[in-house]
């Protein structure tokens, strides 16, 4: 029995949805709605008390950071190999992957979250607002929604974040030049974890991520986007979040 | 054969420094002291992923030319690639744990722990050198991130309210990996796996470090689980290849705290 709790094909969520799709492997998909606090609810935080998406459940073992879930879902499961064989590429996988998850998501989310997520639920009643802030179960999360759903992030993080936003893909563009895919020579977890971090960047950083400035970067985001497994997976994608990637279809 | 930058065996150097010595491995062994900024020197191995660095000036192992960084990575390398050693869970979800714990004290644990021993250790250390000649140095140092780190400690950032909140910061980590040798010996696992090394690497500094967090009345497991490590042969061994007699007061910037607070 496997059942993934997720929210849009999109950072976090969208990694063990498309290693899942890339390995074939039939799940049972627990959409919740982060714009609804769906993950705060009592119902979800008995599966995961920090209350964070995504969570997989498989045999009864609840399985909460989605890096090395992916790495779970790639050794547990028959289909197509996700990780090099090599040692050193795994390696080189692993340190791109956690570059991603430490240092250029959470830039790009903080982004993310000031435009998109934080407009998308302001509107509402503040006193909805701040009692759903209270059911939030990790602190640093709790700092996160505030600042989002009242606009508090500071001119200084936001720039700071862009700034390290433009770092991240310079380094991506100059590491993308010696290597096809981020672990090397083939396809791999690095580049699940890096497209769900990634796709969006040619829409939201126009001037600096586009065909002129970064061609290794749009024609690595170009090949992800036209697998299989990535089509049927942003298929599933119910907000315009996802829906951004189709700006990678190829222009004929 | 391998080699190993390594430093003090504290904090992220001695990760390598223990699994190489379970493993069995023959290395050759590169001292280095970061505090003198021998990492920066042209003859050091470089590339892109050691000068971007997340861990600051963590050990480097260095494999058929490669040059590998990030000590986590570095330790599932070396069990990886040596199986017989047994230094990876055995079980799959086991494995998950390890690199699930992997993550949450690279993350959650060790940038406090490195905060507080700069503070304790390094920031006198660095106050009795000559102030010109230390600024423009750190001054070179690049990327950004890493230059911060060292400037951090050095402009006396890490005063004691700011120490009370790293510490504040530390309970939550530390109350975790207490529940969890509560329910087990080992972190990831019925045995000893690269989660432990892990995780005993940054535990260790701190009884002395932050006593009111982990003490035999505060986190009793934790005490018994450091005993327990530090009692193994390959540990021991690791923990005197140091040269400065006090291993237990090396400290250099680590891994920055989450943006998000």
């Amino acid at each position: 029995m496997l059942t993934l709790y997720h929210w849009e094909p999109n950072a976090n969520s969208g990694k063990p949805m498309l290693a899942l799709a890339e390995k074939g492997v039939d799940y049972q998909s627990h959409y919740l709605d982060l714009l609804r606090f769906d993950q705060h609810q009592p119902e979800y935080l008995k599966i995961n008390p920090d209350g964070t998406i995504p969570a997989l459940v498989h045999d009864g073992r609840v399985l909460t950071e989605s890096t090395p879930m992916m790495e779970y879902v790639d050794e547990m499961f028959p289909g197509p190999a996700l990780r090099p064989a090599d040692a050193l590429e795994r390696w080189r996988m692993r340190w791109w992957m956690r570059f991603f998850d430490s240092y250029f998501g959470p830039s790009v989310s903080m982004i993310g979250w000031s435009i998109f997520v934080g407009p998308s639920v302001r509107g509402r009643d503040p006193a909805e607002l701040r009692a759903a802030i209270d059911r939030i179960p990790l602190e640093s999360r709790r700092i996160a929604w505030r600042k989002a759903m009242f606009n508090e992030f500071s001119a200084e993080e936001l720039a700071e974040s862009r700034r390290r936003v433009q770092f991240g893909i310079r380094a991506l563009e100059t590491h993308l030049d010696r290597h096809p895919w981020i672990a090397g020579r083939s396809y791999s977890l690095g580049d699940i974890n890096g497209f769900n971090l990634g796709f969006g960047l040619p829409l939201s950083q126009p001037e600096h991520c586009n065909d002129r400035i970064t061609p290794r970067i749009m024609e690595w985001l170009r090949k992800i986007y036209e697998r299989p497994a990535t089509q049927a997976t942003w298929a599933k994608g119910r907000t315009s979040l996802a829906s951004r990637v189709t700006m990678l279809k190829r222009q004929s | 054969m391998l080699e190993l930058y390594h430093w003090e065996p504290n904090i992220y150097f001695l990760k390598p420094l223990i699994a190489l010595g379970e493993a069995k491995i023959q290395f050759t062994a590169h001292y280095f002291d970061p505090t003198a900024f021998e990492q920066f020197s042209p003859d050091f191995p470089q590339n892109t992923e050691s000068s971007l660095q997340l861990e600051r000036e963590g050990p480097l192992l260095v494999s058929g030319g490669e040059v590998l960084s990030s000590s986590f990575f570095i330790l599932e390398y070396i069990a990886e690639s040596h199986p017989a050693a047994g230094l990876d869970p055995q079980e799959v979800y086991d494995r998950y744990r390890a690199r699930a714990w992997g993550q949450y004290i690279a993350l959650q644990l060790a940038p406090g722990v490195c905060a507080l021993g700069c503070a304790r250790y390094l920031a006198p250390a660095l106050a009795a050198r000559d102030p010109q000649q230390l600024t423009a140095r750190i001054e070179r140092i690049e990327p950004q991130e890493r230059r911060a780190a060292w400037q951090a400690v050095v402009s006396g950032q890490y005063d004691e309210r700011t120490q009370e909140a790293i510490r504040e910061r530390l309970k939550a980590p530390v109350r975790r990996i207490e529940e969890s040798l509560g329910r087990a010996e080992w972190l990831a696992g019925p045995r000893y796996s690269i989660a432990d090394i892990d995780a005993f690497a940054m535990l260790a500094p701190l009884p002395q470090l932050a006593p009111g967090l982990v003490s035999e009345a505060t986190a009793p497991r934790i005490m018994q689980f450091l005993r327990r490590v530090r009692a193994r042969p390959a540990v021991q061994q690791a923990l005197t290849t140091g040269r400065s007699g006090r291993p237990e007061q090396a400290f250099v910037p680590g891994a920055e705290p989450s943006r998000w607070g």
